[in-house]
C-alpha cells in the first residue's frame, strides 16, 4: 500500500516537475523512486494485509506481481531514457508512466471488483494518451484512436457482466462474490452465467486474446516502439495478474462452465499469434503477433488453475516480459530512421557481434529454448494444464511453439545474412539500450539455470 | 415489484431514442437523442428516490460531457456522405451477433427475481448518507479514481498542447 | 384539495409574475441605458412609456415568420423552446416567502421543496446551454454557429467556477434544500458575510450564464451580427430575448435567497406583526433584492465594456476555478477549526 502511495506521489512530482523547474531532476528520481518501491515490497513480504475495507488486498500474489511489474518499468526505463530528453513532453510522458504503474499495481492487488474496474481505467487512459503521443504520426494518432475506442468498448462489456455479477451477490467483493458462488452453486440464476461470459470477454479483449485480437497488431505497430515496449510487457503482465486473480479467487467454482471456453480461447490464440507472426515482414509487427501468441500460452495457466498455476503463471510473464524488452530495445535502437522491417537486422552478427548475441538469446528466450527462462516457463505451464487434464491444449501449444521457433531462428538467421547496399548503415546499439541487453540475457540465463525461484515462491 | 406506469413511460421513451442515436442520419440529431436518453435514464433515478444521482446524472451527463461532444460534432461538421460504406455481409454479421448477444443476456436476465421497491420514506439516497459511503466504506476507489483523472487530464494537455519545433 | 389549488395558484403566479417582470424588465433596460447616457428613453406609449413593452410584444407577434431554407426546421423550432422551458423551470424551487396560514392550514410559498433544491437549479440551467447550441447550429449560419459555441464553452467553463463557489456554500450550511438555507440565513446572518468570495464567484459567473455584459459574447452584435439569434425573428426571436430576462430575474432571486438572506430581514421578528402580514412583507423585501440585483445586472452592463473571448476564458479557468478552490479549501479549514477538530 505504501509502495503504491510513493509511486502515484512520483507520478504527480513528475507531472509538477516542469512547472517546480526540476525536469533534470526527473529521471533520477524516478529511478530512485521505483527502487525504493521495490523495496517497500520486498519489506511487505508475508504480510498478507487488506487495506481500506479490503479494496486492495496485498498477498504474496499481489506483492510479487506488483514487484515484478515495478522491476520491468525500472528496466524499460534504462532504455527510454533518450525518450525522456529528446521530447517535448517529457513530464507528462514520465507521468503517465508512472499514473499506468499506479493503475497496473491496483489491477493486480485488487480485493473488489470497483478498484478493478478503477486500476483498468487508469492504466488504459494513460495508455490510450500513450498510444497517441507521437502527434505527427498519422500511425500514431490512428493506434491510440483504435485503442481507445476498442478499450472503450471492452470495457462495456466488463462493466455490464460486474452489473450482472452484483445483481445477484450483492456485493463487489472478490471473497463476497466467492462465497455466495460456492453457497448457491446448486440454483445459480442464469445471469451469473451471462455476467461471467460478459467479464470474460473484456478481460479476453484487455489482453488481446483472439477472437479479440484485431486491434492489437495495428495499436502495437502504430504507437511509439517504446511505448509498445510498454503495453507488450508491464501492461501485459498486470493484466494477466488481474485476469488470474479474478478466476482464481471468485469463479474457480464455477470452472467446469468456462473451462472449456477458455481452453479453445487459449488455443486460437495461440495458433493465430504465430501463424500471422510468421507472415510479417516487419519486426515491430511480428512482435505484436508473437506477443498475442504468448497471451495465448498465459491463458493456459487460467485454464489449468491448480496449485502450481500461479506460479507458473508469474515465472511465464516475468521470462516473456525481460524477453520481449530486449527484442524491443534493438528493435527501438535499430529502427531509428522507421526502419522496422526484419530484413534491416542484415549483418547484425557480423557488425556488433556482442549485441547479436545479445539479441539472440533473447529471442531463444522467447521461443522456449533451453536453458533459457523461456523454456522453463513453458515447461512449468505446460506440466500445470497436463495435471489439469487438457492434454490437447498441451498438444496444441506444443505444435504452435513449434511455429514460433520458426519466426524467432528467422530473425536470428537474417542476422547472419550480409548487409546489402540498399540497407544503409546499421546504427549502433550503445548506451542504455545495451545495458538492457546485457541485463535482460543475464535475467534470462538466470531464471533459465534457477527456474524455481520465482516459480516456487507463490 | 411491480413496475409502475411512469416506468413504462420512461422506459419506451429510453429506448425509442436509443433507437434513434444509432438510426438517425445526421449526427447532431444522434446526439440530441443521446441527450434525451440520459435524460430519460436520469428520471429513472428519481423513480427509484436517488433523487442526488438524478441531479449528478443530469448535471454530468445530460449538462457537462454532451454539451463538448455536441460541441465537437457541431465543429466538425460531419456529413453523410464522408462516412465510409461497410460491407453489406458485416453488417449482417454484426446484426446476427448483436442479436443473439441481445437473446442471450435476455434469457439470461428473463428469470432473475426482483428486489422489494425501496421505500420513499428510506433516506439511503440522501446527500448524507452517500457522502458516508463514499468516504466510508468506497474512500479508497473515491481517493484513487482521483489518479484517473488526473491522467485524463495530463493526456489532454499533452495531446492537446501545441509542440514547439 | 385546497393544498393543490393553492399550489396551482402559486405556480400560475410564479409563471405570469415571471413573464410580467422580464417584460418590464426591457421597459427597464431602456430607461436605465437612457439615464446612463442622458437621454430620455421609451416615453411615446403611455405615461412615461409603460406601455412599450406591450407595444414591442405586439410588434414581435406581428413580424413575418421566417425559417431560412437551409435550417433544420425541427431543430430550429425546437432551440428557442428549449430556451423558453428552462427558463421557467428553475423558479419551482426558490422559496418566494415564509408560509401562509389559511384557515388553520399552513401553505408554504414556495412551489416544491426538493432536498436537492441547488443541484436541481443547476441541472435545468446546464441544459439551458442547448437552447442556444441547438439553435446556433439549426440555422445553418456562420455566424450563429460561433455564437452557439461561443456560448456554450462560455456556459460549460463558468458553470465549474459556479459549481465550486456553490460546495463552499453547502460546507458552511450543511444542505442543499434552498429554502434550509434561506431559514438558516434569518435575521441578518446572511451567507454573503460567511462567504464573500464565494458571493463574487457566484455572482460573476451567474452574469457569464445568463450572457450579460461583460459576458455576452455568444450574442455580440460587432462581431457576429446577432450571434446564435441572427437568423431568428418574431416571437421566436422573441422567446430567446424574453428567456434571457427571465434567466436574469431567476439568477437575481437565487442570489437574493442563496447569499442575501431571502424572504429575510433584520429585525423581522421585532416588528409584531401576524404570521400572514410577516410573510407578506418578507415576500415583497425579497422581490425588492430582486429588483436591486436586476438593476445591478443592467448598472453593469451599460458601464463595462465586453471581455475579449480570450480574456473570457483566462478568466474563468485560470482566475475563478482556481480562487473557487482556494475558497473551498479556506470554508473547510474554517469549518473544522470552529467545529474544534482542527489542532
Amino acid at each position: 500500500m505504501n509502495a503504491l502511495i510513493v509511486i502515484a506521489c512520483l507520478g504527480i512530482a513528475a507531472m509538477m516537475s516542469e512547472v517546480l523547474g526540476f525536469k533534470k531532476l526527473l529521471l533520477p528520481l524516478v529511478a530512485i523512486g521505483l527502487i525504493s518501491v521495490v523495496g517497500l515490497f520486498v519489506m511487505d513480504w508475508n504480510t498478507s494485509i487488506r487495506y481500506y475495507h479490503d479494496m486492495l488486498y496485498f498477498d504474496n500474489y499481489a506483492i510479487a506481481f506488483s514487484a515484478m511489474v515495478t522491476v520491468l518499468t525500472a528496466l524499460w526505463l534504462i532504455m527510454s531514457k533518450e525518450y525522456f530528453i529528446s521530447t517535448t513532453s517529457k513530464a507528462e510522458h514520465a507521468a503517465l508512466i508512472l499514473f499506468c504503474l499506479t493503475g497496473a499495481i491496483v489491477m493486480i492487488s485488487y480485493s473488489d471488483l470497483s478498484m478493478l474496474f478503477i486500476g483498468i481505467e487508469i492504466l488504459s487512459i494513460s495508455l490510450y494518451v500513450l498510444a497517441a503521443s507521437n502527434k505527427h504520426d498519422l500511425r500514431s494518432n490512428e493506434a491510440g484512436l483504435k485503442y481507445f475506442l476498442m478499450g472503450a468498448f471492452a470495457t462495456g462489456f466488463l462493466l455490464f457482466g460486474i452489473t450482472l455479477i452484483y445483481g445477484a451477490s450483492g456485493s463487489f467483493n472478490l471473497q463476497e462474490i466467492a462465497n455466495y458462488l460456492s453457497k448457491n452453486s446448486e440454483h445459480l440464476p442464469m445471469f451469473v452465467y451471462a455476467g461471467v461470459l460478459l467479464m470474460l470477454v473484456g478481460l479476453l479483449f484487455k489482453v488481446s486474446a483472439a477472437p479479440f485480437h484485431f486491434w492489437a497488431p495495428d495499436v502495437y505497430e502504430g504507437s511509439p516502439t517504446l511505448v509498445t515496449a510498454f503495453m507488450s510487457t508491464i501492461v501485459k503482465t498486470a493484466a494477466f495478474a488481474a485476469f488470474y486473480r479474478l478466476f482464481a479467487t471468485c469463479f474457480s467454482d464455477l470452472s467446469g462452465w468456462w473451462g472449456e471456453t477458455l481452453a479453445i480461447v487459449a488455443a486460437l490464440t495461440m495458433l493465430v499469434g504465430n501463424v500471422l507472426a510468421v507472415m510479417q515482414q516487419n519486426f515491430k509487427r511480428m512482435l505484436a503477433y508473437s506477443s498475442i501468441a504468448h497471451a495465448g500460452y498465459m491463458l493456459m495457466a487460467i485454464v489449468a488453475m491448480n496449485h502450481i498455476s500461479a506460479g507458473a503463471i508469474f515465472l511465464y510473464t516475468s521470462a516473456y516480459s525481460i524477453a520481449s524488452l530486449g527484442a524491443f530495445a534493438c528493435l527501438h535502437a535499430l529502427g531509428a530512421n522507421d526502419n522496422e522491417k526484419i530484413i534491416n537486422l542484415r549483418g547484425f552478427i557480423a557488425k556488433q557481434p556482442f549485441n547479436a548475441g545479445l539479441l539472440c538469446l533473447a529471442m531463444l528466450s522467447l521461443a522456449g529454448i533451453p536453458p533459457l527462462a523461456g523454456f522453463f516457463a513453458k515447461y512449468y505451464l505446460f506440466y500445470g494444464v497436463i495435471q489439469s487434464g487438457y492434454l490437447w491444449l498441451v498438444l496444441v501449444a506444443v505444435l504452435s511453439s513449434l511455429i514460433g521457433v520458426y519466426y524467432y531462428f528467422r530473425v536470428i538467421y537474417t542476422m547472419f545474412l550480409p548487409r546489402e547496399e540498399e540497407d544503409g548503415v546499421l546504427p549502433k546499439i550503445s548506451g542504455g539500450h545495451k545495458i538492457l541487453l546485457t541485463i535482460v540475457a543475464i535475467l534470462s540465463l538466470l531464471m533459465g539455470i534457477f527456474p524455481g525461484i520465482l516459480q516456487g515462491i507463490l | 415489484m411491480e413496475p409502475s406506469l411512469p416506468f413504462y413511460i420512461l422506459a419506451t421513451l429510453s429506448v425509442f431514442s436509443a433507437l434513434m442515436v444509432v438510426l438517425s442520419r445526421k449526427p447532431v440529431h444522434s446526439v440530441l437523442y443521446l441527450i434525451f436518453c440520459f435524460f430519460t435514464i436520469g428520471c429513472h433515478y428519481l423513480l427509484l428516490n436517488a433523487q442526488f444521482l438524478f441531479a449528478v446524472h443530469i448535471i454530468v451527463y445530460t449538462g457537462a460531457i454532451m454539451v463538448l461532444f455536441l460541441f465537437s460534432i457541431m465543429f466538425i461538421n460531419m456529413n453523410k456522405e464522408s462516412e465510409p460504406h461497410k460491407n453489406t455481409l458485416i453488417k449482417i454479421a454484426a446484426g446476427v451477433l448483436a442479436g443473439l448477444l441481445f437473446l442471450v443476456l435476455l434469457e439470461a436476465t428473463k428469470g432473475a427475481e426482483t428486489l422489494g421497491p425501496p421505500s420513499p420514506n428510506e433516506s439511503y439516497s440522501t446527500v448524507a448518507n452517500l457522502g458516508k459511503v463514499l468516504y466510508g466504506q468506497y474512500l479508497l476507489p473515491f481517493e484513487i479514481i482521483s489518479i484517473m483523472l488526473l491522467s485524463a487530464m495530463v493526456g489532454a494537455v499533452m495531446l492537446g498542447k501545441k509542440s514547439v519545433d | 384539495m385546497e393544498f393543490i389549488l393553492f399550489k396551482l395558484v402559486l405556480v400560475i403566479s410564479v409563471f405570469v409574475a415571471s413573464l410580467l417582470i422580464a417584460m418590464y424588465s426591457t421597459y427597464g433596460e431602456r430607461k436605465i441605458a437612457a439615464f446612463f447616457q442622458d437621454r430620455l428613453g421609451p416615453n411615446r406609449a403611455g405615461p412615461f412609456g409603460l406601455l412599450q413593452p406591450l407595444a414591442d410584444g405586439v410588434k414581435m407577434f406581428m413580424k413575418e415568420e421566417i425559417i431560412p431554407t437551409n435550417a433544420d426546421k425541427a431543430l430550429f423550432i425546437l432551440g428557442p423552446c428549449v430556451m423558453m422551458m428552462t427558463a421557467c423551470m428553475t423558479g419551482v424551487v426558490i422559496p418566494w416567502g415564509n408560509s401562509l396560514i389559511i384557515g388553520g392550514q399552513e401553505y408554504m410559498m414556495q412551489i416544491t421543496d426538493i432536498n436537492i433544491g441547488i443541484l436541481y437549479v443547476f441541472g435545468v440551467v446546464s441544459i439551458g446551454v442547448y437552447g442556444i447550441m441547438i439553435g446556433g447550429w439549426a440555422s445553418n449560419n456562420k455566424y450563429s454557429l460561433m455564437g452557439a459555441i461561443r456560448g456554450s464553452s462560455q456556459m460549460i467553463s463558468y458553470e465549474l467556477a459556479m459549481g465550486l463557489a456553490i460546495i463552499a456554500l453547502i460546507m458552511t450550511t450543511g444542505t442543499l434544500s434552498i429554502r434550509e438555507m434561506v431559514q438558516q440565513q434569518h435575521g441578518a446572518h446572511w451567507n454573503v458575510f460567511y462567504q464573500p468570495l464565494g458571493f463574487l464567484l457566484f455572482i460573476i459567473c451567474a452574469f457569464a450564464e445568463c450572457n450579460r455584459t461583460p459576458f455576452d459574447l455568444p450574442e455580440c452584435e460587432t462581431e457576429l451580427v446577432g450571434g446564435y439569434h441572427t437568423e431568428y425573428s418574431s416571437m421566436k426571436l422573441g422567446f430567446y430575448l424574453f428567456a434571457e430576462y427571465i434567466n436574469m430575474f431567476i439568477s437575481s432571486a437565487i442570489i437574493a435567497s442563496l447569499y442575501f438572506g431571502g424572504y429575510n430581514f433584520p429585525f423581522l421578528s421585532n416588528l409584531g406583526l401576524s404570521h400572514n402580514a410577516l410573510s407578506l412583507l418578507g415576500t415583497a423585501v425579497f422581490f425588492g433584492k430582486i429588483f436591486f440585483f436586476i438593476f445591478l445586472f443592467m448598472w453593469i452592463r451599460w458601464t463595462i465594456p465586453r471581455f475579449r473571448y480570450d480574456q473570457l476564458m483566462h478568466l474563468g479557468w485560470r482566475i475563478m476555478i482556481p480562487l473557487a478552490l482556494f475558497n473551498i479549501l479556506l470554508t473547510a479549514l474554517v469549518v473544522l477549526w470552529r467545529s474544534g477538530q482542527l489542532g
